[in-house]
């Protein structure tokens, strides 16, 4: 299969190749998936990214010190963060799941209703969030700015006094675009390692990209088309949540929240925008159904017939078959002082 | 420790180039939901495919009128919503015309063929009822390649002896549908080519031959609720069903694909459906493997187009109703030669 880069822009890379400072990362992609796209005007380089995690793994980010990136995107937790809502300053809840970041380096929108275009964009959004790490960007680049370690690295990496709000957006996504996680049994198994995946996961892949439908939007290398559908989830709430119609303000976006990818999805439970699955099995019941009918539901989702033992095959597939041994099991790092 | 891996410069480089100099003239306008157009060799009237069924346009005269009627209706999206009935069209041969349906469930469309004739346009003309088809072929119901069923049958390509449909039914494997032909007669609709499958990205829509028939050419859509630029110019080998050839296009949503006569240059229309204004006509300058879509002229939601044989492009153009407004906004326009 002659399957070429993810957007037209891509094919141009190698003219840029040379462009990249001698200290970028450069390497192989995982088995399974392309090469991290990169923004041109954000560059990769191992300074960055270490810059980048920091940040990402420090509360002091947040008003009260204690809440980080890591907190509700736990590497620990599959990058999500173990319950049904994430938790912010002060105990706050907030009224999603928290997305896992694994291989989100390959979304074209991020957020569960695609409001922010880039990682640079979406990664200053939880800072300033009133129930998540609530602080100003002008505070925040402040309390960097106050912090030794921190001033020195973003003058020697973005080559300013100090901390500023591109900088901590531009070092986050740096960083995020290292949680990847391919070479997976699916992966081997694709590639002509027959012996890659059990034979009830092999039977649940059968499953998966036929009769289960699954396919229709975990599509493609990282399991998931990009887009957004309403899979009749918390559409019996008389206040549902609108999700992606609040952004694109069609109203067939209703209800409708992007594909999460499925890679590492048996450690990023709960499931759902809503967390309101707790396991993949409550999951695959709930796709089996057609979901919660209501007038936007997609035309993808509907009731499928399908065993108790296929479903247990299913589970299989995803728990054994999309788990990889090269798990991003990031540790938070030393943090400047 | 943190992995290292290949990442890749992107984001400044522009997907399309824009060279906007080519003028469309309107040339049928208050069509409801224009989806497909084909050009009939031997009369050079253009034939128009919408929600109120299939129209014949002469342009010579100007004169316009419903040639084949009584498509149920079945409605496409969730928001907006959009009234469809048939979709693709192709002639088999000079007087047969095949319609591609859009107008029932999925596992329950049919493609017709009908004798439409050369007769000019009249004013009285009677238009063929969609039962007095002289050949049905399908449905494909729901089987074990296709949850559903197939239906959506928005591209049709055939060279007089193969017949492909392109088929939005099963999401999972994105079918081309195929019917050969024996005795000079269509056979039966048969799944071909799962093209999801193929290229793991979703819809295809437009298919065409190439110029010297040797090739299938086919635009997958992508997803129509981002605009991502994720459409793709596909090249299969029509007996077997092989992916020859996969370009990134850049467009966002590839509805229709045509030769130019003259030129011997491919033009795609992108609908773009939720980034209307990024749509339009397209050439696609194709260089080995690399692929360039240059913006010809904006349009307001095209799909389908064709060349007559002068080399004139028609476009079929949705458009937008206004609000308020229950006049049907789709339009026929022309492109003169020289594209």
């Amino acid at each position: 299969m002659n399957f070429l880069p993810r957007c037209f822009g891509l094919l141009l890379c190698a003219m840029f190749a040379a462009l990249v400072a001698s200290d970028a990362i450069s390497a192989d992609p995982p088995l399974g998936l392309p090469s991290v796209p990169v923004p041109s005007d954000n560059p990769m380089t191992a300074e960055k990214i270490a810059l980048g995690k920091q940040l990402y793994f420090d509360g002091r980010l947040s008003a009260d010190n204690k809440v980080s990136c890591a907190s509700c995107h736990d590497p620990a937790k599959g990058f999500s963060n173990g319950d049904r809502f994430a938790t912010g300053v002060e105990g706050k809840k907030g009224g999603r799941s928290a997305p896992t970041v694994i291989n989100t380096a390959y979304g074209t929108l991020q957020f569960w209703d695609g409001r922010a275009k880039t990682l640079e964009d979406q990664a200053l959004g939880p800072i300033q969030n009133p129930i998540e790490m609530n602080l100003t960007l002008d505070a925040v680049i402040k309390k960097l700015n106050g912090i030794n370690g921190y001033k020195t690295q973003f003058k020697k990496v973005f080559g300013t006094d100090g901390a500023t709000a591109d900088g901590i957006a531009k070092a986050i996504a740096a960083y995020e675009r290292t949680v990847i996680s391919g070479n997976a049994p699916f992966d081997r198994f694709k590639a002509g390692d027959t012996k890659a995946l059990s034979e009830a996961a092999q039977r649940g892949q059968k499953l998966f990209f036929g009769k289960a439908h699954c396919s229709a939007c975990h599509a493609g290398p990282n399991f998931s088309d990009n887009s957004f559908h309403n899979v009749g989830v918390g559409m019996d709430k008389k206040d549902f949540d609108k999700g992606r119609a609040d952004i694109s303000k069609l109203a067939g976006d209703t209800g409708a929240f992007k594909t999460p990818t499925l890679r590492e999805i048996a450690k990023s439970g709960p499931y759902f925008h809503d967390g309101s699955a707790k396991t993949l099995e409550e999951v695959v019941d709930h796709y089996a159904k057609g979901g919660i009918p209501n007038e936007w539901l997609d035309e993808e989702i509907f009731n499928i017939k399908i065993a108790s033992t296929e479903k247990a095959d299913l589970v299989k597939f995803l728990t054994e078959g999309l788990s990889s041994p090269d798990y991003p099991d990031h540790k938070a790092p030393d943090l400047p002082k | 420790m943190i992995r290292s891996m290949a990442f890749l410069l992107c984001g400044s480089i522009a997907l399309t180039a824009v060279a906007q100099d080519a003028k469309p003239t309107a040339v049928l306008s208050g069509i409801d939901n224009p989806c497909g157009i084909a050009v009939q060799g031997a009369t050079g009237h253009i034939f128009i495919a919408a929600h109120s069924g299939v129209h014949r346009f002469d342009p010579k005269s100007g004169k316009a009128h419903v040639e084949i009627s009584g498509f149920p209706t079945d409605i496409y999206g969730k928001g907006p919503k959009y009234n469809v009935g048939p979709l693709g069209l192709a002639f088999w041969d000079d007087e047969h015309l095949i319609v591609g349906d859009g107008s029932r469930p999925d596992g329950d469309e049919l493609v017709r063929i009908f004798k439409v004739g050369k007769d000019a346009v009249h004013k009285d003309h009677e238009p063929i009822k969609e039962g007095a088809a002289v050949a049905t072929l399908g449905p494909i119901k729901a089987s074990e390649e296709s949850a559903k069923g197939e239906g959506n049958f928005y591209g049709v390509a055939s060279n007089g002896k193969s017949i492909f449909i392109t088929c939005n039914g099963d999401d999972t494997k994105g079918w081309i549908a195929k019917s050969t032909a024996a005795n000079g007669k269509p056979g039966a609709l048969k799944l071909s080519i799962a093209t999801k499958v193929a290229t793991e990205v979703d819809a295809p829509v437009p298919v065409i031959f190439s110029l010297d028939g040797k090739d299938l050419v086919v635009g997958q859509m992508g997803e129509v609720s981002t605009p991502p630029g994720d459409s793709l110019l596909s090249i299969y080998d029509p007996e077997t069903g092989k992916l020859k050839k996969n370009y990134k296009t850049g467009l966002n949503d590839i509805a229709g694909l045509a030769y130019s006569p003259k030129t011997k240059k491919l033009y795609a229309t992108d609908y773009s459906w939720s980034d209307p204004k990024a749509g339009g006509l397209f050439r696609l300058d194709i260089d080995g493997d690399a692929i360039k879509a240059v913006k010809i002229a904006s349009l307001d939601k095209p799909t389908a187009l064709a060349f007559d044989k002068s080399g004139v492009l028609y476009v079929a153009v949705f458009g937008t109703v206004p609000e308020g407004s229950d006049k049907p906004a789709g339009s026929l326009v022309k492109f003169d030669s020289g594209l």
